[in-house]
């Protein structure tokens, strides 16, 4: 990682400027593609895959038939709304979203090489520096394209923009390590605390995720918790105190942030042709108050934030 | 309209009970006044997530005067005065004895607990008409009141009265000085009925009722007549004199409040006669007077209330000192809680403006509705120092009751509004047949634009060179520098400055459709011109994936993409230019503007399909915001593009609105956010700047249940309208655009 490649590419699906949930201030949040974890009540669906996908919006079609007539097996709605027929059929040769007016098929994912993200970011810059903003890498798991995030921190770094990566803290250890010192503060999703559930609902194991955290933390690192809470899998108390031992080991941590699940994932499924997908019901606000209250009771100095 | 039986409302109007507030205040006659007795879907609090800082009656009053009772019970000025049709006597007397006779007869109305009294009880005068003398009245303007505010009425007269003496006065001069003469007498008049109505009250009133009217007598005794000598007073005499005016059908601005006020708040302070909270009750009931010809007439389609009466807070004064003092903060804690946006406000902000004074901005703005808009300022003031007025004018600018930039008490403002995108359908032959479609590359299709541009502007100014030779409004003109000292009136080119403002819209869409006809027909020759103009001849019929691409392939205007942000800078540059070169003929002012004021509505019927993807049916842009569903970037991508203009160009002024979703400014980070969005904006050098925060979900119910939302302010077009005052079309253009928020 010494020398510096230039011209590092990645794959990006969504620039987001004017961004307020990700960090402080005003921010530009680059989405990578990919992810080593596999939750099924992601919100960003089309983030797990690391390659291109096709987006099918079926409500904005209007029904031109410019797809089909391009389409290599003539029938690229059809392919697209099946998932089953997408992995046996679809060659991914983008034909039918290059030639979609409506944007009804899309193209999800795209090359970027760091210098093109810097230069995006930079744009807003005025609005970083007046509202002590600055960049959000989410993804996916941004470490899971290593080269490409720390090339960006490191440019972004250097003209002194704020850096808030938010991970899944699933990487290598030495990773964490080598982008720390271009990062202002992590987001750390915690989704399970039960070992078996984790490895049940994510794919992945639990430890290696809370080890890197405390890594990290040690390092001197700013962190922020972000627990999404699904009523069905993780809204007990049992979570809420193993969130809260955690908590109490970081010596950097800025405090929780609770988002509630939320169904909006659904509908992205659905254009990824994903049509029988686990559902979860979203939390009330009073459930959502209510975790707030319990966290704090087992531990009233952890900070929850907005 | 229900009309009114004129003795009927007096005889109701004298039976209100008087009750008694902060001042000398009993907390019998408080509980008496209880919320419940609020007007029918009023018993929620003003805005559910504003702070209580006010007493309950002053809410209650809030409620009344924005429930419409009191403009539901106006009344026509039925009555006659014996020299209406007497010829003998000059149009200027008769204006100022039909004031005479208004002061002597028309309905008084003071409210059980006002601490600020005075109505304009005629519904004539809500329309902007004359009443009784059956005129046009006159509007558009923001008249002297920091001129006449600290010498009273007492000083107008004898300014006036040492003008007449000189000799040099012809004799319409003096008809119009003496006329003025008649007015303060009337305004006196008007007063002392209040005086008498009040004292009438105060002998069967006890205690502390007794205490809080004699208060407010005391008040009337000193002003408008005298200058002030406290806060309270200061307030009064502002409200009295504005109510006069209005009392004669006139829509003024009231401009700087905070510069007007701020002295004696602070001398107040400092001599412990007042607390802040007490001086925030009074500053609120000026507020709450000004909703009192809320419904006074059925809506109008563009809602309720527009009575152009502009309140500019903050910036720096003629001596280049900032403004900002207790008042400001007072003026935006009493929007904040009471949710008022019947006086539009708009701060002046530069880059030396307190974090504390932008903070507070950004808590009101998140609160929605979009009552608080920005100048930057400092473009501004170099503007119309550019134009041509002295430095010291150009920093006390105001607004005419809109946000189109003025020098307050000083001028005559009117403007014209054009479409400039008919102008390009005109071009394409699809309004009427063209003698050549022939352009062999963009240059020359763009020049025939601009030249059409041209010959149209020399209308306007051909159309401009004879106006202003109409009526004097004398009692306008009293409040206009100029008119006294030349002896001519506010139409005549009394005033000082005589402005006819030149504005355009629809510059978004006009850039947008030029980019496309230079990408697709001369770069990469997808079609030609004239296949392109019979697709738009026919509205896109059976072309809609076409249609589609351009709406989804092109970064129009408002997406921080250098090339479409060089297309419309090239056609503004180019339309300042054009109007830049008539500064002032006929001794009247030219300056460029560019707004729509809502008109993409009424321009709709003249335009036709539009290159840039549009049906003909289509509501395009407003102001100088990007066209709805354009600026997929969302709202710093939207400020960059807006402020890549150079608005040194454009002396009357040239807005962008934002709409925000509720959500992503919640929590601290959103005042962070929204306040960063305003630091932006000045350091980039923008012009004037609404931010509404709202979703649609909300207006939507609104629509289905306005029941519900009695008092949902949103943001038209330069001013806030009560969302269930809109008719249907204007309802569904807001919640359309309201959808388009990334
Ligand atoms: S990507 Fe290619 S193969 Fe797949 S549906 Fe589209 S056109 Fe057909
Ligand atoms: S090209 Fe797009 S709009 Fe046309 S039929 Fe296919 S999906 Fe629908």
């Amino acid at each position: 990682m010494e020398s510096e490649v230039n011209d590092i590419k990645g794959v990006v699906f969504d620039i987001q400027r004017f961004s307020t949930h990700d960090g402080p201030g005003i921010r530009t949040t680059v989405f990578l593609k990919g992810c080593p974890l596999a939750c099924s009540w992601c919100h960003n669906p089309e983030s797990q895959s690391a390659h291109y996908e096709l987006f099918f919006n079926k409500k904005i079609c209007i029904d031109c038939g410019s797809c089909n007539k391009t389409c290599p097996f003539g029938n690229a709605r059809e392919i697209l709304q099946d998932s089953e027929l997408r992995k046996e059929k679809c060659g991914s040769c983008l034909l039918c979203a290059n030639v979609c007016p409506a944007n009804a098929i899309e193209k999800v994912g795209k090359i970027y090489t760091s210098d093109e993200i810097v230069s995006e970011i930079e744009k807003d810059l005025p609005f970083y520096e007046n509202s002590n903003g600055g960049i959000t890498i989410s993804g996916g798991e941004p470490l899971l394209q290593y080269d490409f995030t720390i090339d960006i921190l490191k440019k972004v770094k250097r003209k002194n923009i704020h850096t808030t990566i938010d991970t899944s803290g699933f990487a290598s250890k030495e990773k964490f390590l080598e982008v720390a010192p271009y990062v202002d503060l992590f987001l750390w999703d915690i989704k399970i605390t039960d070992e078996n559930l984790h490895k049940k609902y994510t794919g992945a194991p639990l430890n290696p995720i809370i080890e890197n955290l405390k890594v990290v933390d040690l390092y001197g690192t700013k962190t922020i918790l972000s627990l999404i809470l699904i009523p069905e899998v993780n809204m007990n108390d049992q979570h809420y105190k193993a969130i809260a031992n955690i908590y109490s080991d970081l010596i950097n941590v800025q405090g929780i942030r609770l988002l509630p699940y939320h169904e909006y994932g659904n509908s992205k499924n659905e254009r990824l042709g994903i049509m029988n997908h686990d559902s979860y019901s979203e939390p009330t606000d009073k459930e959502m108050s209510d975790a707030c209250k319990a966290i704090q009771k087992i531990n009233n100095q952890i900070k929850i934030l907005q | 309209m229900k009309k009114v039986d004129r003795r009927d409302f007096l005889k109701r109007s004298s039976a209100v009970g008087l009750g008694a507030l902060i001042l000398g205040m009993s907390k019998d006659l408080v509980a008496n006044n209880r919320i419940d007795n609020t007007p029918l879907g009023w018993n929620t609090p003003m805005h559910s997530m504003a702070p209580k800082r006010l007493s309950d009656l002053t809410h209650r009053l809030a409620k009344t005067a924005l429930s419409g009772e009191h403009g539901r019970s106006m009344v026509h000025a039925d009555w006659t005065f014996k020299e209406r049709d007497d010829r003998s006597l000059s149009n200027n007397t008769r204006y100022a004895l039909a004031a005479m006779s208004i002061a002597q007869n028309a309905p008084l109305r003071i409210d059980s607990g006002e601490i600020i009294v005075g109505s304009a009880t005629l519904l004539e005068a809500s329309m902007n008409n004359v009443p009784l003398a059956g005129l046009p009245s006159t509007s558009h303007t923001t008249l002297g009141y920091q001129n006449v505010l600290p010498i009273g009425y007492i000083g107008l007269r004898k300014k006036i009265e040492s003008r007449l003496k000189q000799e040099d006065l012809d004799d319409k001069g003096k008809d119009l000085l003496k006329s003025m003469l008649i007015l303060l007498d009337a305004a006196q008049v008007w007063n002392n009925r209040n005086i008498a109505y009040l004292e009438q009250k105060m002998a069967s009133a006890s205690g502390d009722e007794k205490i809080f009217i004699q208060n407010t007598i005391s008040t009337l005794k000193q002003v408008p007549e005298n200058p002030p000598s406290n806060f309270r007073e200061a307030v009064q005499s502002l409200w009295s004199m504005y109510a006069f005016q209005r009392l004669m059908g006139i829509y003024s601005g009231i401009g700087r409040i905070d510069e007007m006020l701020g002295a004696y708040l602070k001398q107040d302070l400092k001599k412990g006669n007042i607390s802040l909270s007490e001086a925030r009750e009074i500053l609120a009931h000026f507020w709450i007077k000004g909703c009192e010809w809320i419904g006074n007439t059925d809506s109008k389609g563009s809602g309720d209330a527009q009575f152009y009466q502009n309140i500019i807070l903050g910036g720096i004064d003629a001596n280049g000192k900032e403004v900002t003092n207790e008042v400001t903060y007072l003026v935006l804690d009493i929007i904040e809680e009471l949710h008022i946006s019947d006086f539009p406000t708009a701060v002046r902000v530069n880059r030396n403006t307190p974090d504390k004074l932008l903070r507070r901005i950004a808590e009101v703005q998140r609160l929605g509705g979009g009552i608080v808009s920005i100048y930057d300022e400092t473009g501004i003031i170099e503007s119309l120092v550019k134009f041509g007025y002295p430095i010291e004018e150009a920093r006390s600018f105001t607004n005419d009751g809109c946000w189109e930039v003025m020098i307050p008490g000083k001028t005559k403002f009117w403007y014209t509004p054009s479409d400039s995108l008919v102008l390009l359908h005109s071009v394409l032959g699809l309004r009427e047949p063209v003698q050549t479609l022939e352009y062999p590359d963009f240059e020359s299709l763009y020049a025939a634009y601009i030249k059409k541009l041209e010959e149209n502007i020399a209308d306007v100014n051909r159309g401009i060179d004879n106006v202003y030779q109409g009526d004097d409004h004398p009692l306008a003109a009293m409040f206009v520098e100029g008119c006294i000292e030349k002896g001519r009136g506010f139409d005549n080119k009394g005033p000082k400055y005589n402005v006819m403002a030149i504005h355009y819209g629809g510059f978004s869409d006009t850039a947008n459709s030029l980019l496309v006809m230079k990408k697709l027909i001369y770069e990469q020759k997808y079609l030609t011109l004239s296949e392109f103009t019979q697709i738009l001849k026919d509205d896109w019929k059976g072309n809609e994936p076409l249609r589609k691409l351009i709406q989804n392939r092109f970064e129009f205007y408002g997406n921080d993409n250098n090339e479409s942000d060089a297309m419309l800078q090239r056609v503004f540059n180019d339309y300042t230019e054009i109007v830049s070169r008539v500064k002032e003929r006929n001794g009247i002012y030219r300056p460029a503007g560019i707004s729509t004021f809502g008109r993409e509505l009424e321009w709709l019927p003249q335009r036709k399909a539009s290159p840039s993807g549009n049906k003909s049916d289509a509501v395009l842009a407003t102001n100088f915001s990007p066209s709805p569903g354009t600026d997929k970037k969302g709202p710093t991508a939207v400020l960059k593009s807006y402020c890549k203009m150079d608005f040194t160009r454009v002396p009357n002024g040239a807005p962008v609105e934002l709409k925000i979703l509720p959500n992503s400014v919640k929590g601290d980070n959103g005042i962070e956010a929204l306040m960063g969005l305003t630091k932006t904006f000045i350091k980039l050098g923008g012009f004037y700047l609404n931010i509404d925060v709202i979703d649609s979900a909300t207006l939507i119910d609104a629509q289905l249940h306005p029941e519900k939302y009695p008092n949902l302010p949103v943001r038209i077009a330069g001013w806030s309208a009560r969302f269930t005052t809109l008719n249907k079309q204007w309802q569904d253009m807001i919640i359309n655009r309201t959808q388009q928020i990334v």
